[in-house]
């Protein structure tokens, strides 16, 4: 801009500059403060939702089991007895006849042969029931462990998304905050540009006052 | 259709820039004559008819009633020197846009020349066949009137209709934000660097690098190396990023910048024709070649405000690109281990036998 450009006193044109870019600096301001208002109000209506880490929490009590439920009674023993008694009785009285025993002796051997029948019933029904509650014991250990595994993994899940929401929430945080005093800081600016344009325009104001005398043919001291 | 703002406007800065004037035998051997004198023209009558207007109040020989038209002109002409420096004082700082480094080409070309006009850059003197006046009209507003070649027809812009316009935050002339610098400090925002990464200035610090948080780990937690070929048969390790959850971390906070940007949707204008359409960087514009610019993909201020939905969703997407291809990328790119071992130069031969070796280990293929 030159001073033929726009004609009258020098002093005119020099509070037209001066004025100039304090007007600059105070739109600048004004923007830059709209501009950050905006992008907080997005920041704050996009940040994540404050989630419940127990949310996924399921009850474990299905998981947990009587292992003695299933335990089976060792009749299987006890039938195998009375079948092989029944089947060493039928063997010995046939032998009795053959050899023409008496009845006395038949039934002696017959006897026996019963004793003897019972106590290797007696032996399996033992050890299936030790198998028995060997596997309840394993079965029991088993779920155990299922059910602390399940327990780790959720405390794990809990702990990890209640660590990733504090970060997010953290940087969140600090980017508001952080908008939110750029925004004081414009709108600082601002008043200070207001404050330096209002004083151009004021001192500009003053040698109007000589100029317009002049041109409306009263010169003002 | 041809683009007549983008044309004239590139042809008024590359004459500007060009220094041709120099060379103009017409320019050189003649003097030019810059004295618009605005303010003495306009103020030439205006004594004469306060004189008048407060004789006839003094007297009481008004021609309206208790002299209220008379007394009105008066102090609409006590008013009028600081209605002209305001005026001129917003003007020359809305025009003063038209000389920014990166000015967006499509803006009316007619400010550039009044700009130009205003600032009597040679070729736009009344020798030139160039003129401005400063009009005081009887609503106690003003006009600026410009005319001269470059002006099919008068360029004429109101005191009043200005102000109100700055008042509600529009500019006459949009100005082009200076991505560069959103784009530097937006990498400060979007949570993928450690907070000791950037200095006190809230810029990054030179070697700065992507939190560990964000680089792809092999599932024993080693990480998970991609090497390149360096030459002469050897190569290195570079570290390779979980591209979709950084894109998912810097999202809502690109897309906030992006709402920023857009409480001046002529601004996002100027910043979609000069940067943001064709992805062109900083440097690219700075060239000023045409092509480098929007171009045919421009958006127009005259047709295009307010932006519809869809310009508004296209700008975003965009915005996020030209950001993670011109400003991110560099940070995911070629980026050495930090572990002193793992950043070595090796043999890249016997890397991939090594390599090999592991698959076969690691699946009990031996």
């Amino acid at each position: 801009m030159t001073p033929e450009v726009i004609g009258g006193f020098g002093q005119i044109v020099g509070s037209v500059f001066s004025g100039l870019s304090a007007r600059k600096a105070r739109r600048e301001a004004e923007k830059e403060k709209k501009r950050l208002t905006k992008k907080l109000n997005r920041l704050e209506a996009n940040r994540q939702e404050i989630i419940n880490p127990y949310e996924g929490i399921q009850d474990l009590s299905s998981m947990i089991s009587n292992p003695f439920a299933n335990l089976s009674v060792a009749t299987g023993a006890a039938e195998i007895q009375i079948e092989q008694a029944d089947i060493s009785l039928a063997n010995t009285l046939d032998t009795m006849r053959a050899t023409g025993a008496s009845a006395g002796g038949a039934t002696a051997l017959a006897q026996a042969a019963l004793q003897s029948k019972k106590g290797v019933a007696a032996s399996i029904e033992s050890q299936e029931k030790a198998n028995e509650d060997k596997r309840a014991q394993g079965q029991q250990f088993m779920e155990r462990r299922a059910v602390a595994e399940a327990e780790r993994l959720q405390n794990a899940d809990v702990s990890g998304r209640e660590f990733v929401y504090s970060e997010q929430e953290k940087r969140e945080q600090q980017q508001l905050d952080r908008t939110a005093s750029l925004i004081g800081m414009a709108e600082a600016a601002r008043a200070q540009a207001t404050a330096d344009q209002t004083s151009a325009i004021s001192g500009g104001i003053g040698n109007l006052g000589t100029f317009a005398g002049s041109a409306f043919g009263k010169p003002k001291k | 259709m041809e683009n007549k703002n983008l044309s004239k406007n590139l042809y008024l800065r590359q004459f500007n820039e060009s220094n041709a004037i120099a060379y103009s035998e017409a320019f050189v051997s003649n003097t030019s004559d810059y004295n618009f004198q605005l303010l003495d023209n306009a103020y030439r009558n205006a004594g004469k008819i306060y004189a008048k207007l407060k004789i006839a109040v003094e007297t009481n020989k008004c021609s309206s009633e208790h002299c209220s038209v008379e007394l009105t002109q008066l102090k609409q002409l006590e008013e009028a020197p600081k209605v002209s420096l305001d005026f001129l004082s917003s003007l020359i700082a809305e025009l003063s846009v038209t000389d920014e480094a990166n000015f967006d080409l499509n803006n009316d070309y007619r400010y550039t020349v009044a700009n130009s006009l205003m600032n009597g850059k040679p070729g736009y003197s009344k020798t030139d066949g160039y003129s401005a006046y400063l009009d005081l009209l009887p609503d106690g507003s003003q006009q600026i009137v410009f005319v001269g070649p470059a002006f099919p027809i008068p360029l004429i812009i109101n005191s009043a209709a200005l102000n109100s316009l700055v008042t509600s935050d529009t500019s006459l002339i949009a100005s082009t934000p200076d991505i560069n610098a959103e784009m530097l400090r937006l990498l400060t925002e979007v949570g993928v660097f450690a907070a000791d990464a950037v200095n006190e200035n809230g810029e990054l610090k030179s070697g700065a690098k992507i939190t560990e948080e964000f680089v792809v780990m092999n599932a024993d937690g080693s990480v998970d190396y991609e090497i390149i070929d360096i030459g002469n048969g050897k190569g290195r390790n570079v570290l390779k990023y979980d591209m979709d959850k950084i894109e998912k971390k810097v999202t809502p906070f690109i897309n906030a910048e992006v709402a920023g940007l857009m409480s001046s949707e002529q601004d996002a204008i100027a910043a979609w024709n000069v940067y943001i359409s064709k992805g062109t960087s900083v440097e690219e514009d700075a060239q000023m070649a045409q092509d480098a610019n929007a171009g045919s993909s421009s958006w127009s201020y005259e047709e295009d405000l307010p932006l519809q939905q869809d310009k508004k969703v296209l700008f975003e997407t965009k915005y996020k690109e030209y950001f993670m291809n011109n400003y991110l990328k560099q940070f995911t790119t070629n980026q050495f281990p930090t572990v002193k071992e793992d950043a070595a130069v090796f043999d890249l031969e016997e890397a991939k036998k090594a390599q090999a070796q592991k698959f076969l280990k690691d699946n009990d293929l031996n």
